[in-house]
């Protein structure tokens, strides 16, 4: 009876939540009964309750193939790549921009560095393809200028885990190099005085001073990075590779793999295995790794 | 006594000083051109987009993108605006983003309220249940069923805007800000007798345009942007928002150069390379118009969220 009068009590606060709270239940509780169809042979006819039960058959087809070490491996490989390079390159900016003393200089440089965040994925895939594609691109079209042989990057996968890690850094930089300024105005002004009584440098008091104070700014960025290391960024991946075959090899992340299973391949049960599969490894790693960012520093884990 | 030897001491300092300026000098000449290069590669693709939708096709095809074109024209555009897609996936996308904002920004403050409300006995019980939807998903196939074959909207706008009208990292955003402002507010206007749903939308929503706007603004960001909705579930062209006009734009030019000038050939005109630039200068152009501010509040938002969610 106490919860009946206790939103009987708060009726507008729990009316205000309503929409939201319905939203939840509908769009993201409702379709984790999709993780059923995992278990089943998923036919339209009959749908998610009536389908045939199969046990794990199709996780033993999914793991019995050479995919899913192929996905698994490229979702956890590229996104370890953005994840050092991203915050590497991130930190940099923040500490080099901290140091800039011309206003103006500043503002412009931390305006562009910013611009490439806000666009869209496909925006980004065009730009990349004016840069790499085969007949136009201006990549080919400076190596032919300087004598050398212009490449198919289109049928290359190997450089490719380079060439979206240069996206990432691209697109990402600017956004987290905020963070980092945030954290580093943080810093109080009272260390750099007296490291500079004491004749440090600012190459020093860089080293010495803002480095170790923003670690941990640093390292739960990394953590957080880690626990999504299972979800790759559908959005940037098809978005630049698409539907170019022969870059799966080093491209395919589980989320590309699982999206083409269920709308090009129509094979709903298998896409749903790779999904729980992902779901479950996900969950777990984010939970290991939430604990171990709320140890080293309790506000700034995700939950 | 003590005060010669500060003597010698700033002497020493003054005498390193000198000995370093010059490390000091090239470090700071390291840090203006490290920072500056980063800043122009971030910036000349939007330049060569920018300034290539103003160039003669033939000068693309004989010289590839520059940063100055030889001869510019302003046929792309024209080419794009005689056409009728362009006129209705403008359309699509701003009533999506428009009417998506709106509708999330709303929920999501109310949702949010309610969870940092000291009042509500069950915030915690919301809380867990929004925090869990962000650490294990529905997955893609529960959600296309549900979109697809339990809410029929396949095909329709409403399956662009309502995916999206809760985050719960923007939520928490909120929860944050709401947690700042202070009880009395609340108690004050009880005693005046003013309930919740008046408090709310009189009191608390006025106060809290900062991060109304903040967080407005990624919604708006994240429906302008979105193509992944629309692949899912939008086949229709005319509901086709601007985001998949530029999917279908590559793909069609895809066969052709992507990989290596290959056999297919296309009974189609192809969409040409100017068109496909001007069709991105349209796209991103309410961005770039609206960018000091958007920055504004995206860089108090960054930091908000970072720091504290």
């Amino acid at each position: 009876m106490g919860m009946v009068r206790e939103i009987v009590k708060n009726k507008y606060l729990y009316v205000l939540s309503l929409p939201g709270l319905l939203f939840l239940l509908i769009f993201a509780y409702l379709p984790m009964a999709g993780h059923l169809i995992a278990f089943k042979r998923y036919r339209l006819s009959d749908g998610i309750w009536g389908s045939e039960w199969v046990g794990f058959d199709n996780f033993k087809f999914f793991f019995m193939g050479s995919d899913w070490y192929k996905v698994t491996f490229n979702t956890i490989f590229l996104n370890g790549l953005f994840i050092v390079c991203g915050l590497g390159m991130a930190l940099l900016l923040a500490i080099l921009l901290n140091e800039i003393q011309k206003v103006v200089f500043k503002k412009i440089a931390q305006s562009f560095i910013f611009m490439p965040y806000f666009i869209s994925w496909l925006v980004v895939s065009m730009m990349v393809f004016a840069f790499l594609n085969t007949t136009d691109g201006i990549l080919n079209r400076t190596l032919a200028a300087n004598g050398l042989d212009p490449k198919n990057w289109y049928l290359m996968p190997e450089v490719w885990p380079a060439i979206l890690t240069v996206i990432y850094v691209w697109k990402f930089a600017g956004y987290y190099s905020i963070i980092f300024l945030a954290a580093i105005t943080g810093i109080s002004g009272e260390y750099y005085e007296s490291a500079k009584i004491d004749g440090a440098t600012r190459f020093q008091q860089i080293i010495h001073i803002t480095i170790p104070l923003i670690r941990n700014v640093l390292i739960v960025l990394a953590l957080l990075g880690v626990g999504r290391i299972f979800y790759g960024d559908f959005g940037m991946i098809y978005g630049i590779v698409g539907d170019t075959a022969p870059l799966y090899p080093t491209t395919d992340v589980i989320d590309t793999y699982s999206y083409r299973a269920l709308r090009q391949l129509g094979d709903f049960s298998k896409s749903s295995a790779v999904i729980l599969y992902q779901s479950v490894m996900g969950l777990v790693t984010i939970l290991i790794f939430n604990a171990i960012a709320k140890k080293i520093d309790k506000d700034s884990s995700l939950f | 006594m003590e005060s010669s030897i500060r003597q010698v001491k700033s002497v020493k300092a003054i005498k390193v000083k000198t000995d370093r300026s010059l490390s000091e000098k090239i470090f700071l000449f390291f840090i203006y051109a490290f920072s500056g290069a980063f800043a122009l590669i971030c910036f000349i693709p939007f330049w060569l987009v920018f300034i290539n939708s103003f160039a003669a096709e033939s000068s693309i095809k004989r010289s590839g993108y520059q940063l100055i074109p030889q001869n510019f024209s302003l046929d792309a555009y024209q080419y794009l605006m005689n056409g009728r897609q362009i006129a209705s996936s403008y359309a699509v996308s701003m009533t999506v983003t428009i009417i998506g904002t709106v509708l999330a920004v709303l929920i999501t403050a109310m949702y949010a309220y309610v969870l940092s409300h000291p009042k509500v006995k069950y915030r915690n019980v919301l809380s867990f249940l929004t925090y869990f939807t962000m650490i294990f998903g529905a997955g893609l196939v529960g959600f296309y069923i549900l979109i697809a074959n339990w809410l029929h909207l396949k095909d329709s706008l409403w399956a662009l805007i309502l995916p999206y009208m809760l985050n719960p990292f923007f939520a928490f955003i909120m929860v944050s800000f709401f947690r700042t402002l202070p009880y009395e507010i609340n108690e004050a206007a009880t005693i005046d007798g003013a309930n919740d749903l008046k408090i709310f939308f009189k009191i608390i929503m006025p106060i809290s345009k900062p991060v109304i706007a903040t967080v407005g603004l990624f919604y708006a960001l994240q429906y302008w942007n979105d193509f992944f909705l629309a692949l899912m579930f939008i086949d229709d062209y005319k509901l086709h928002p601007l985001q998949m006009m530029i999917r279908q734009l590559i793909s069609n030019i895809n066969i052709g150069a992507y990989v290596g000038g290959s056999q297919t050939t296309y009974t189609q005109p192809l969409p040409t390379y100017s068109v496909q630039l001007a069709t991105v200068c349209v796209t991103i152009g309410p961005i770039f118009f609206l960018y000091p501010f958007i920055q504004r509040y995206f860089v108090k938002g960054i930091t908000i969220g970072a720091l504290k969610g």
